[in-house]
């Protein structure tokens, strides 16, 4: 279990707040923290009040802290459920907070007496080049027996999560899909029937099958497109409504749809060959029947 | 009202192809509609049933945090007893997880999570082969492993492993051996997780006692004549310290939080897709309903009285539904069953949790959703037809 990220969780949860006047100590020597816009919110907190934070929920080992700044937690989509209530201090302020904790509670706590003062939960790196980073990470894994090193980049929990949600809403798509195909047919089918007597008449003035299909092929093809223009418009008018309502609920800067020129494409590409195919099966059926049937002879 | 139900049956037997087009994007439709009622409460229903199915209701935490995330509880021994000693409270059993390597002969060592329990309190997990953990130790430390890790492992009851667990101080610790006295599944392990379960005092000498009498949480039973409830607030009482949370709390907590995203997700889709079907529906009855309007004009003219003709149209939009809906209920049952199968390989997702869960609920949800689309879609049909003029219709269609 990562201790160091463990300690911090308990920091925020047992977070004090006390208003500057309330401590003898002046805020000015105080270590400075920057306080999540969340937590500024839920404790109704501002820059430059004092808050006393504590590894324990008594808050008996609780330290003074001077509040520098706020700040929006960067998006996650694997947290964006969780109210992001947390702060963020100086690492030797934390090791130094997680150092001076109480020894043996009675019961309910862990004693930070166990916690190394030095230990992190993670080391980042910044290489000067980039693309070294596989080769960096294995030869720091062979170097240091028990370390993980792996480059931000490389796939794990976090990219499969976002892969099996992916897969989820392609599967979702697919089933509309077929929905509304069947859907158009249904509708292309009682329309082509309105036009039964139409056809008859063009084919009787002398108007081939082919040619016939073929204005059918292209009024397909102008209103299969001018309805995924259409869709696509919809889609990204009601984007932010969709977002800001998501925003709100989980009080979240995550964008949660995006209509991106890919997407925009694919739905093109599944839209346009779906309403032809609609239009041109629909008509095919009528166009077969003879002639005198088509005039209803 | 059998009269206009004739009619309608007769208009629809009388266009096949049209009338299957329409029940089958109905089905598909409603396929989608039954599969998001099942996911919005799916999550929540599995959850409590594998929270109910350990046999305790409530649990006590040193905070709120999650288990696994947060500091453990000390002096866990002493704690059981406390908690054993509240008239409301039955059973309460220690628990500690640990993350560990296992090793079997020769094969390379393995992470797993090591869980250690009371041995004399009922277990959480279901012996599938083998025994459980004896209630005093007998020999060789005992333990029970997850089926994954049989797998994996190559390992069976009688194998022994050798467990090694990295502790606070850093030390190397020997390794333990112990013998594998069953196979077990275990109710919030993933799918690729490896469990072992032992004695927790066990759990403490693999750390050479560094850490000892500690738990991640106590699981507690509350007495049937007091429920959780009464047991949590007892608790609570007596260790006002503590974080006690009962199995209902829980589930709500994460209904509230964690579950959320996909009860909105399934809201935002079963609100489309019965606006989808509306609309469906509607244009199918209103296209159909225009192009038989000479045939309506006549029969009210040969005496068919409005209400009956208009009966006609409603029953049609029921029939319609129906028979969509009842074909979409066997298609959506195999659709969420694709679908589960999609999320559960997220990570960390309990093997045994499901996404889609049946409930007659949302069965009785779903019957209510498409009759009152099948209502809403027929009423502008309805009103083409009540205010239909006989004459001039009639009139019309000779001259054309």
């Amino acid at each position: 279990m990562p201790e160091s990220r463990t300690a911090l969780f308990l920091i925020v949860l047992t977070l004090l707040a006390a208003s500057s006047g309330g401590h003898a100590q002046s805020s000015d020597t105080l270590p400075g923290v920057i306080v999540s816009r969340q937590l500024m919110e839920s404790r109704a907190l501002r820059v430059g009040d004092v808050i006393r934070l504590a590894t324990r929920q008594s808050g008996e080992d609780a330290r003074s802290f001077r509040i520098d700044g706020a700040y929006e937690p960067t998006a996650d989509p694997m947290r964006f459920a969780q109210q992001r209530l947390e702060l963020r201090l100086h690492l030797p302020d934390l090791q130094e907070l997680l150092a001076g904790a109480p020894r043996h509670p009675a019961h309910g706590l862990r004693a930070s007496e166990e916690i190394e003062a030095e230990a992190v939960t993670a080391i980042n790196v910044a290489l000067k080049d980039p693309s070294d980073a596989a080769a960096f990470a294995r030869d720091i894994a062979a170097r240091v027996p028990g370390i993980i090193a792996r480059p931000t980049s490389a796939p794990n929990e976090r990219t499969t999560t976002f892969i099996v949600i992916e897969r989820f809403h392609l599967a979702i798509a697919i089933v509309t899909v077929v929905g509304s195909a069947v859907f158009l047919l249904a509708l292309m089918v009682m329309l082509v029937d309105e036009r039964r007597s139409t056809v008859g008449i063009l084919r009787l003035i002398g108007f081939s099958r082919g040619r016939i299909l073929l204005q059918i092929f292209a009024e397909g093809a102008l209103i299969a497109l001018a309805g995924a223009v259409f869709g696509i418009l919809f889609a990204l008018a009601s984007e932010g409504l969709f977002n800001r309502f998501f925003q709100w609920r989980y009080d979240t800067t995550l964008v949660f749809l995006r209509i991106t020129p890919d997407v925009a494409w694919r739905s093109l590409a599944i839209a346009v060959p779906l309403g032809i195919a609609a239009s041109l099966i629909a008509s095919w059926t009528l166009l077969r029947q003879r002639l005198l049937a088509l005039l209803r002879r | 009202m059998s009269r206009a139900f004739h009619f309608a049956r007769l208009s629809i037997i009388r266009q096949p192809a049209r009338s299957a087009l329409g029940i089958l994007g109905i089905a598909a439709i409603g396929a989608l509609l039954f599969d998001m009622l099942l996911l919005s409460r799916g999550l929540v229903l599995s959850f409590r049933e594998i929270l109910d199915e350990t046999g305790y209701d409530v649990r006590v935490l040193a905070t709120d945090a999650p288990p696994g995330t947060g500091p453990q509880l000390t002096g866990a021994a002493a704690l059981a007893e406390s908690l054993a000693a509240i008239p409301e409270v039955e059973i309460a059993l220690r628990m500690r997880v640990d993350d560990a390597d296992a090793q079997a002969g020769s094969e390379r060592a393995r992470r797993i999570t090591f869980v250690g329990a009371d041995p004399r309190a009922r277990s959480v997990w279901n012996v599938v082969s083998g025994r459980d953990l004896p209630a005093a130790p007998v020999g060789r430390a005992a333990v029970v492993v997850n089926r994954h890790l049989a797998a994996r492992m190559k390992v069976g009851v009688g194998s022994i492993l050798s467990i090694t667990r990295e502790c606070d101080s850093r030390a190397a610790m020997p390794a333990l051996d112990f013998t594998v006295v069953g196979i077990a599944d275990f109710p919030f392990d993933s799918a690729t997780e490896s469990t072992v379960a032992g004695a927790i005092e066990d759990a403490d000498r693999l750390c050479g006692g560094e850490d000892p009498d500690r738990a991640e949480m106590m699981l507690v039973r509350s007495r049937p004549e007091a429920g959780a409830f009464a047991a949590a607030a007892a608790i609570r009482a007596a260790h006002p310290a503590l974080y006690v949370v009962t199995n209902e709390q829980l589930v709500e907590r994460f209904s509230r939080l964690q579950f959320s995203y996909f009860r909105q997700i399934s809201t935002v889709l079963a609100t489309v897709t019965l606006f989808f079907g509306f609309l469906l529906i509607a244009v199918l009855l209103t296209v159909s309903v225009n192009q038989r309007l000479g045939e309506i004009a006549a029969l009210r003219a040969v005496g068919l009285s409005r209400t009956r003709v208009t009966a006609g149209v409603l029953w049609e939009s029921v029939l319609l539904v129906a028979l969509g809906g009842t074909l979409a209920l066997p298609l959506g049952f195999a659709l969420s069953a694709w679908l589960d199968r999609i999320l559960r390989t997220l990570p960390g997702i309990p093997a045994t949790m499901h996404f889609f869960v049946f409930e007659p609920r949302a069965l009785g949800l779903y019957v209510l959703l498409l009759a009152a689309a099948s209502l809403f879609a027929a009423a502008y049909p309805m009103r083409i037809v009540s205010v239909l003029p006989i004459a001039a219709t009639l009139r019309r269609e000779v001259v054309s």
